[in-house]
């Protein structure tokens, strides 16, 4: 539906040059929701407003809806009015001097592809509104509406004209944190109902994880990682990624050997078993990824009975989160993090910590 | 781009593409900045470097400077300038410091009322002001000293407006309204818990004041200071009518003097203005040097605290009422005063025996006096022109300052804030040295006056539009521009609505400079064109009766004072509206 490739854009900043995007190249197919998930200065929002033409790269091409609308090489600029976008604003940007139907009105008004009628905007900008749950709002004044509704009606305003892709810059981050997770539910029904081609921006791994069709991990202006939410989380590329999405336990050491589909490692911890996405070779450095949740811990006088892939360490503190408990555990070289439903656990306690060797990441070190 | 890329670009099967072009726009108001800036200041330093001709530029020269720069006068008269801008500096800057001070971080009541008070003082023009203050405290006519010297048995006056001391308490009682508001927002910002975590760790009131309040307001002290002193140079009413008869002479009062000499001595009025304009740029300089790094005195933080404010008990009234009477001396002596001499003929001191019947005969001789129609007409059309012409250039060159063309943003504020160092009687000056060799028509006309206030009050345009831009979200523009709409219905839809009630402020603020300019009108007015300034002074200095003059005074405050209450009211509201407006998508998360 719309692709990018090879975009570089750079700002100069108090005298130095910053590669904001660095060389990104994106394709994504009709009615898929695509994440740019990083943190803040790595050049997902400055690739959005590339897509959306609000800036303008230094070099490459963008694709969208089978049309050219940037190409450094052809000396070709489609201003943003023309590119047949949506967009929804992290402020939601809603216009507080018109009424919340002449919010949605607005993009029909000025459409220059077709005129519309005043009938045929009515009855659009109130099917919409019906849409997003808006109905009977029309009248007000845009600045009564609540913050979730601010954000249902930018969306209305993103897509009364039918735009090709939609594009949203952190529309959830000005939300508290209960509305968030039920404006997340609305906004993935919006965009399933519309099946529309959306890209969104976040530096929430959370959203981006229950949100997408697939995830782009940004990091100082490049792309990272790309997979589905699953592969992100279950199988990271690097450090990076392991750390940002959800978080992790690391532990280095040197591949000893494969067997099973399994690697075995070497470490100061002994050898333990895990997967790696693409086969390494014996005697390389490596790095032992662990998800805190994915730890089973065990009290250390009662070992488990075959145990294979644990390590030892004792409690040096924990914090009782409600559902699930979180500990920090002292290794002797490092602490660990891991999360249990129970919390029979106490500080100063020994105990073990068992890894599923089909759980345990292993990253080339 | 070359004509064979170009070509094929149209060639090609994008509809719409716009690779870069040239930004006319950007072009055109620079061009337009650098012809109202640039352009006068050019034509006055050839003239400074010129022989006179009485038109055009003769063969180069230093005569000019020989001629201004080779007696003694010239030290009395930078003598004269610097004491006088800097007492009225700092004479402004310690009575406003205290009204600010008492009503910004005191529990002392009557704020608001202070505050409106130093806003209607802007409507009040500052020769009218000088004018009134001679009824008062002239050794003559003065009432006030008539009256001390009743009280007293005393046989001189006792107080003379006609000295350096009458003169900088002449316009510092008319300026120091802007003293308090130019310290009033870094007061109110100032953040309290600054200064309460000086008395947590156990300091004194008088200890913090010293050591943090004040360190604090550093930039907005100095840059007010700067300020008012570069005023107080630029001021040109105060030494005509007070500082002329005394002898008094400053830089703007010579220059003048030099254009209307027979023969004219343009050459030695261009050469003194140079002398004053380096002395404006030097504080300028100074001033934003002192502004650049406000923002590293980080006084605002973040939203919605409550300042706490210093308790005076028993004193809260005590200083109130200080505020009231130095209010009701500074502004009400010379405004009753004025209004009262308006009721006779005659000169009439209030409280001085048995006056005679009023009258309203002064009025009615005021409003049939042809001359005082044509120059209310004058004033009004070409003041509304100004406003006009300053709000829309102001608010393109802003816009593109801020958004379009943000890399020339330097370019655009610095022609538009560069009227700010010169003085208007520079500005007076050099627009008739343009425009007597510049063959366009201007010379003798309302045009000429036009360019003049356009100039003159180009940075106050840029500085409201610029805040108001400022204020309003880029999004909102850029989600406007994404929905598809086109460059121009971006402005007109969305921002010139949003940003309307800030160019209504600048429209009355410059609507109201322009009425009352005196300084650049007195080089430009020709028979037909004289304007309120202009007549009020030639009627003051050329023997109309007192009570005429008064009642002419009287005639033009109120409908000004009427016009910047409307201005008050209008901030009041506009101030409420951004208020809920940008706050909602903020605050209303339920």
């Amino acid at each position: 539906m719309f692709a990018i490739e090879n975009l570089h854009k750079s700002f100069v900043a108090s005298g130095a040059e910053v590669r904001a995007v660095d060389g990104i190249s994106l394709g994504v197919e009709t009615g898929k929701l695509i994440t740019l998930l990083g943190p803040s200065g790595c050049g997902k929002t400055t690739t959005l407003r590339c897509l959306a033409g609000l800036e303008r790269p230094q070099s490459g091409r963008i694709v969208i809806a089978n049309r050219t609308v940037f190409d450094s090489a052809k000396r070709i600029f489609v201003p943003a009015s023309d590119r047949g976008i949506g967009m929804v604003f992290q402020s939601y940007a809603i216009w507080p001097h018109m009424t919340v139907f002449e919010n949605v009105a607005f993009p029909l008004r000025v459409a220059r592809a077709k005129k519309y009628s005043s009938a045929e905007i009515r009855d659009r900008v109130s099917r919409m509104l019906d849409m997003v749950q808006l109905t009977g709002f029309a009248q007000r004044p845009a600045t009564q509406l609540s913050g979730g509704q601010q954000q249902r009606l930018a969306f209305a305003r993103g897509l009364v004209h039918e735009p090709a892709i939609l594009l949203l810059d952190e529309p959830l981050s000005n939300l508290d944190a209960k509305l968030r997770e039920q404006m997340r539910l609305e906004l993935k029904r919006l965009q399933r109902s519309f099946g529309i081609t959306t890209v969104y921006v976040t530096h929430d791994q959370s959203e981006a994880l229950a949100l997408s069709d697939e995830i782009a991990v940004f990091d100082s202006g490049r792309i990272i990682q790309r997979g589905t939410p699953q592969q992100i989380y279950r199988e990271p590329k690097n450090r990076f990624v392991a750390d940002f999405v959800g978080s992790a336990n690391f532990l280095p050491g040197t591949v000893h050997g494969n067997e099973d589909g399994l690697t075995a490692v070497e470490t100061a911890h002994g050898v333990l078993r895990c997967r790696f996405a693409e086969p390494i070779d014996a005697g390389m450095k490596a790095l032992l990824t662990a998800r805190p949740e994915d730890i089973a811990l065990g009290n250390a006088a009662a070992p488990p009975p075959h145990a294979a892939n644990v390590l030892k360490g004792r409690i040096v503190n924990r914090v009782f989160l409600g559902e699930v408990v979180d500990y920090v555990i002292d290794l002797g070289d490092r602490e660990w993090r891991a999360r249990a439903r129970s919390d029979d656990f106490q500080i100063g306690q020994a105990v073990t910590l068992t890894l599923s060797p089909q759980k345990c990441v292993g990253l080339p070190g | 781009m070359t004509v064979v890329q170009h070509a094929t670009d149209l060639l090609s099967t994008e509809p719409v593409s716009r690779w870069r072009r040239p930004n006319f726009v950007l072009i055109v108001c620079v061009a337009i900045g650098i012809w109202l800036v640039l352009v006068p200041l050019a034509a006055l330093l050839l003239t400074a470097f010129t022989e006179d001709t009485g038109l055009g530029f003769g063969a180069w020269t230093f005569d000019n400077f020989v001629d201004a720069y080779g007696s003694g006068r010239i030290l009395r008269l930078i003598g004269n300038s610097l004491i006088y801008a800097a007492g009225t500096a700092a004479l402004t800057f310690v009575i406003g410091g205290f009204v600010a001070w008492a009503v910004e971080r005191t529990d002392a009541p009557g704020g608001a009322l202070f505050h409106n008070l130093a806003l209607l003082s802007f409507a009040i023009p500052g020769l009218l002001m000088a004018m009134a203050w001679i009824f008062v405290l002239s050794p003559n006519i003065g009432w006030v000293n008539a009256l001390l010297k009743a009280a007293f048995g005393l046989r001189n006056a006792p107080l003379n407006i006609y000295s350096m001391a009458g003169m900088i308490w002449a316009l510092s009682s008319h300026y120091f309204p802007l003293a308090y508001l130019a310290l009033g927002p870094a007061l109110r910002a100032l953040d309290v818990r600054m200064e309460e975590a000086g008395l947590v760790s156990g300091g004194r009131y008088w200890q913090v004041l010293p050591k943090i309040t004040l360190p604090l307001l550093r930039p907005a002290i100095l840059s007010g200071l700067l300020l008012l002193f570069i005023m107080g140079l630029s001021s040109y009413e105060v030494p005509r009518v007070i500082g002329r008869p005394a002898r008094i002479d400053v830089f703007t009062t010579q220059i003048q003097q030099a254009t209307i000499a027979t023969p004219p001595e343009f050459g030695n009025a261009s050469a003194l203005s140079l002398a004053l304009l380096v002395v404006c740029l030097v504080a300028v300089y100074f001033y934003r040097r002192a502004t650049r790094n406000a923002e590293a005195f980080a006084t605002i933080t973040g939203k919605g605290y409550m300042p706490t404010r210093i308790e005076l008990g028993r004193w809260r009234w005590p200083v109130s009422f200080a505020i009231g009477v130095l209010f009701l001396i500074a502004l009400g002596l010379p405004l009753f005063t004025l209004a009262w001499q308006s009721f006779f003929s005659n000169l009439s001191q209030p409280f001085m025996g048995s006056a005679p019947p009023a009258t309203l005969a002064n009025y009615e001789y005021i409003l049939r006096y042809p001359i005082f129609l044509d120059a209310v007409r004058t004033s009004v059309v070409v003041s509304a022109m100004a406003a006009t012409v300053v709000v829309a250039l102001t608010l393109i060159m802003a816009w593109l300052a801020r958004r379009a063309a943000s890399r020339f943003a330097w370019l655009l504020d610095a022609l538009a804030s560069a009227p700010i160092a010169i003085p208007s009687v520079i500005v007076g000056a050099s627009i008739l040295f343009t425009y007597l060799v510049v063959p366009i028509g201007v010379y003798d006309t309302i045009w000429i006056l036009l360019i003049a206030y356009v100039t003159l009050c180009l940075p106050y345009g840029m500085r409201f539009a610029s805040s108001g831009i400022t204020q309003i979200h880029r999004e909102l523009e850029e989600v406007a521009e994404v929905s598809g709409a086109r460059t121009a219905q971006v402005l007109l839809r969305v921002l010139l609505p949003l940003v309307l009630p800030f160019l209504l402020a600048a429209w009355i603020y410059v609507f109201v400079l322009s009425v009352r300019e005196l300084g650049a009108s007195i080089f430009l007015v020709g028979p037909g064109t004289n304007v309120l300034g202009t007549i009020s002074l030639t009627m003051w200095e050329e023997g109309g009766s007192y009570g005429a003059v008064a009642a002419l005074g009287v005639i033009q405050i109120l409908p000004l004072l009427i016009i910047v209450a409307g201005l008050r009211w209008l901030e009041t509201h506009v101030h409420r509206r951004t208020r809920t407006g940008a706050g909602a998508a903020r605050t209303r998360t339920g």
